[in-house]
């Protein structure tokens, strides 16, 4: 018998997953494919932004009384600050023990302010250590090379923004012969290859480039497997510090995170994660789910389990249907949703106005225990859960919080379930 | 993300493509080579250039190898292997088809031809002149794992002979055999009559012809729709009776399933008794898991196990690997691969045997180091030209696992694959 199905193989299905597994659970995740982690940079975001302020959050945890004055439902509100701190602390150490470390400001309660694809500040809380010397506070001039033919990175772009941002910054180009032969190639083409490349070629280019003292900014294609290696090798070769700026999807840098929580939990855990599978129905008795079920060829297949996550993510990942004229609700258990039913209600007239739009915070409503609610305010089922983006309340793209919701949601979620006899 | 429970065709499909590029990322093909720009560009991309009257936008497509490796890791349930098999067969409306592919369509027939006289059709095709010979001429890849004749008779020649001692029975299942197992490896389905049996059932062996598979995937759709309506007429009948229709190849149930279907637009009330009739074998097997006998022998063993690319392509998880784990001292390895590269006839042709064999690198690298780790003598797969193509490129033999679970019962030799 699974003790946990998981739904939604992103970033909070595959935590849950992997936190679940080393309590012993016999976990098994379910989903339709890969969650957004590959859209992503890569980077943990835990506050960013609060409602309506323009001004990037300088501590996220200084800011939780007042993002949570301002939306009481958020997950935050319910996962308080020492359940934020405690998720992102265990993520961070799981990272490292899998050999992608991620790292933050010397201030741990700070956010990082790293240069986006567009040159632009970003702020984030958790970066992967390849990112870290982008960091906006410290003092190096950037040097941003990009590759000829590499269509999804802008070197000049991001130059002449830092430069109206006030940084010296300069961009420089260099043939994409030093990585790969291959006449049409992604982003992840270029990181498959940095993992047999011949370094010094490119780091003699580098040298040549670089003026002293300049820090270099390079598209996040270093390396899928050999990553950490190749970072400080190349660091090494040519002397200066080198960093990562994040691409166009396909994004290496979600790829790497993505590939070694999967290889985590399948591998290491001997989790099963089933791909390809969708599930869109479920049956209940006495108040309790007892199987899903997921089409398949022929027949859907069900899926009989002690306790259920749904983390299906929000109207982008996938937990949400819509109909045109603005209906929206949850795919499987047709829980209620706090989002407009008028499709005239989703967007706000500015398209980036600070208050971001009411569509995206909709979710499902949980309560303290991470159980999702009936419009009665009770648990819908005795043994369901939720976690991730899917959660009412926030908004992840205007308040870049996407990471930090799906991470401090999947732990609570995860520890709530565990001390409940079902 | 589409809570419909019919399957959508292309044109509609192609507009849940959001271009993430997941697909680009997993795609074993693109990896291997720059020949197949990856499943969004030859797929949802190119799609909506695709248009009755108009020349095929993307020649490309030829390359992708139908692993559905795609359709496995997108977050929103686009069918992209179908559009590609699609744009396949209207590049061959187009353009025609090569005498090659049209022969490695025709399974069936070879099976047939050289099951009159398999020592000499072995001899004849597998001596390294005649191997060089049909590379020239035909541009079969002379490295690739081509199957042998089966000497020992076919399956239904073994069939004829089991028939009177068969097992009678008011549980009655359906048994698919497949042209493999047929005319190459009849005791795949003696293991899985062994099995069968073995659980109490009464097994059918219907006249029955080629999937249509191998003519699908090589663009074939006209001569691939006769096969398939041949078999919904044999098979239809029983379908409609309310039996269980199981098969030993995994891609030919699939094929049965949903693919010929869903390829050739078949959607009548007989084809959809037929789909729901049809099962993997393990699917069965898992379905049945209360009917399965418990007097295993303890077989301490670890076997490396690949779950095909078709076989994922189920959406079912993994039957022969839950199924397996019920055996005592038996311990199963998921290999994680996404393909073994040879993709059905795609690894025979000669421009594309290098892609596959690189394509497989990643099983054949997991299947070295379990035998290296673990002593191992054999791996496991469910579908046999993934078998051939494991063991060309590893050394080490393969097994289906009815194979294993026969073996597990004490009615089958795995070294020398007979029944006990």
């Amino acid at each position: 018998m699974t003790d946990l199905l998981i739904i939604g193989a992103g970033l909070s299905g595959l935590l849950a997953g992997v936190w679940a597994r080393r309590q012993g659970l016999r976990t098994r995740i379910a989903a339709t494919g890969l969650g957004a982690t590959h859209w992503h940079a890569g980077t943990i975001d835990a506050l960013g932004y609060l409602p309506g302020e323009d001004a990037p959050v300088r501590s996220p945890f200084a800011a939780l009384t007042r993002l949570t004055a301002a939306r009481p439902g958020h997950p935050y509100a319910l996962t308080g600050e020492a359940g934020l701190r405690e998720a992102l602390a265990a993520f961070r150490t799981l990272l490292e023990k899998l050999g992608l470390p991620y790292g933050g400001a010397a201030n741990p309660d700070e956010n990082l302010l790293l240069p986006s694809p567009a040159g632009a500040p970003r702020p984030v809380y958790l970066a992967p250590a390849a990112q870290l010397a982008g960091d906006m506070s410290r003092p190096e001039p950037y040097l941003v090379v990009g590759f000829q033919a590499l269509r999804d990175f802008y070197p000049t772009v991001i130059a002449e923004n830092l430069t109206k941002l006030g940084f010296r910054a300069r961009a420089e180009f260099l043939p994409i012969e030093l990585i790969t032969d291959r006449r049409d190639f992604s982003t992840i083409d270029l990181a498959r290859a940095m993992d047999s490349a011949d370094l010094s070629r490119l780091a003699n280019a580098l040298k040549r480039v670089a003026a002293p003292g300049e820090r270099i900014g390079l598209p996040a294609i270093l390396g899928l497997r050999r990553h950490g290696q190749i970072l400080a090798a190349l660091s090494e070769a040519v002397g200066a510090p080198i960093f990562e700026i994040p691409t166009l999807p396909p994004s290496v840098p979600g790829l790497r995170l993505t590939t070694v929580l999967r290889e985590h939990f399948e591998r290491d855990l001997h989790g099963r994660l089933d791909l390809g599978m969708t599930v869109t129905d479920f049956h209940a008795e006495a108040g309790r789910v007892t199987w899903v079920a997921s089409r398949a060829s022929a027949r859907p297949v069900r899926h009989r389990a002690r306790r259920f996550l749904l983390a299906t993510g929000g109207i982008l990942g996938g937990g949400f249907h819509s109909e045109p004229r603005g209906r929206v609700w949850e795919t499987i258990f047709d829980l209620p949703l706090t989002a407009p039913q008028k499709r005239s209600q989703w967007f706000r007239p500015d398209f980036l106005a600070p208050e971001g739009h009411p569509v995206f915070r909709g979710g499902v409503r949980v309560g303290p225990d991470f159980r999702p609610l009936t419009l009665a305010g009770e648990p819908a089922f005795e043994n369901l859960w939720a976690a991730g983006n899917l959660l009412a309340d926030s908004d992840p793209i205007s308040e870049r919080s996407l990471e930090g919701v799906a991470i401090a949601t999947a732990r609570a979620a995860v520890t709530s379930l565990i001390n409940t006899d079902v | 993300m589409f809570n419909a429970d019919t399957w959508l065709p292309p044109e509609v499909s192609l507009d849940l493509c959001i271009k993430c590029n997941i697909c680009v990322s997993y795609c074993p093909v693109a990896e291997a080579t720059d020949l197949f720009p990856g499943p969004k560009y030859a797929g949802p991309q190119a799609q909506r250039f695709r248009m009755a009257g108009q020349p095929a936008p993307d020649l490309s497509v030829d390359y992708c190898s139908g692993c559905r490796v795609c359709n496995e890791v997108c977050p929103n349930d686009v069918n992209i292997m179908e559009m590609n098999a699609r744009a396949r067969a209207a590049l061959v409306a187009e353009k025609g088809i090569p005498l090659r592919n049209r022969l490695l369509g025709r399974n069936e027939l070879l099976g047939k031809v050289g099951s009159r006289a398999p020592r000499l059709a072995n001899f004849a095709l597998h001596n390294p002149v005649s191997r060089v010979a049909v590379d020239a001429l035909f541009g079969i890849a002379k490295e690739a794992p081509l199957p042998r004749w089966s000497t020992t008779g076919t399956f239904v020649d073994w069939w004829e002979k089991h028939y009177p001692h068969r097992l009678i029975s008011d549980k009655k299942v359906v048994y698919f055999h497949g042209c493999a197992t047929m005319y190459y490896e009849p005791f795949i389905g003696k293991a899985a009559v062994a099995v069968l049996e073995h659980m109490g059932y009464e097994v059918i062996v219907p006249p029955q012809n080629c999937c249509g598979l191998p003519m699908l995937s090589n663009g074939e759709f006209k001569a691939a729709g006769k096969l398939y309506d041949n078999n919904l007429r044999k098979l239809g009948p029983l379908a409609a009776e309310g039996y269980d229709i199981v098969g030993t190849s995994t891609s030919c149930t699939l094929t049965l399933k949903e693919e010929a279907p869903h390829l050739l637009d078949r959607h009548s009330e007989t084809t959809q008794a037929l789909t729901h009739a049809v099962w993997d074998i393990f699917e069965w097997i898992r379905d049945h898991e209360d009917e399965l006998p418990r007097d295993f022998i303890q077989m301490e063993m670890v076997i490396p196990y690949h779950p095909p690319c078709q076989y994922r392509a189920h959406r079912v998880g993994r039957p022969s690997m839950d199924v397996l784990a019920l055996i005592p001292g038996v311990e199963v390895h998921e290999s994680h691969a996404r393909c073994c590269g040879i993709a059905g006839t795609y690894g025979y042709k000669k421009e594309k045997y290098d892609i596959a064999m690189k394509v497989g690198q990643e099983l054949f690298s997991f299947i070295l180091e379990e035998e290296e780790h673990h002593h191992t003598e054999f791996n496991a797969c469910d579908s046999e030209t993934c078998r051939w193509q494991i063991e060309h490129g590893t050394g080490q033999e393969s097994r289906h696992p009815i194979e294993i679970l026969a073996a597990a019962y004490g009615l089958y030799d795995l070294e020398t694959r007979t029944t006990l």
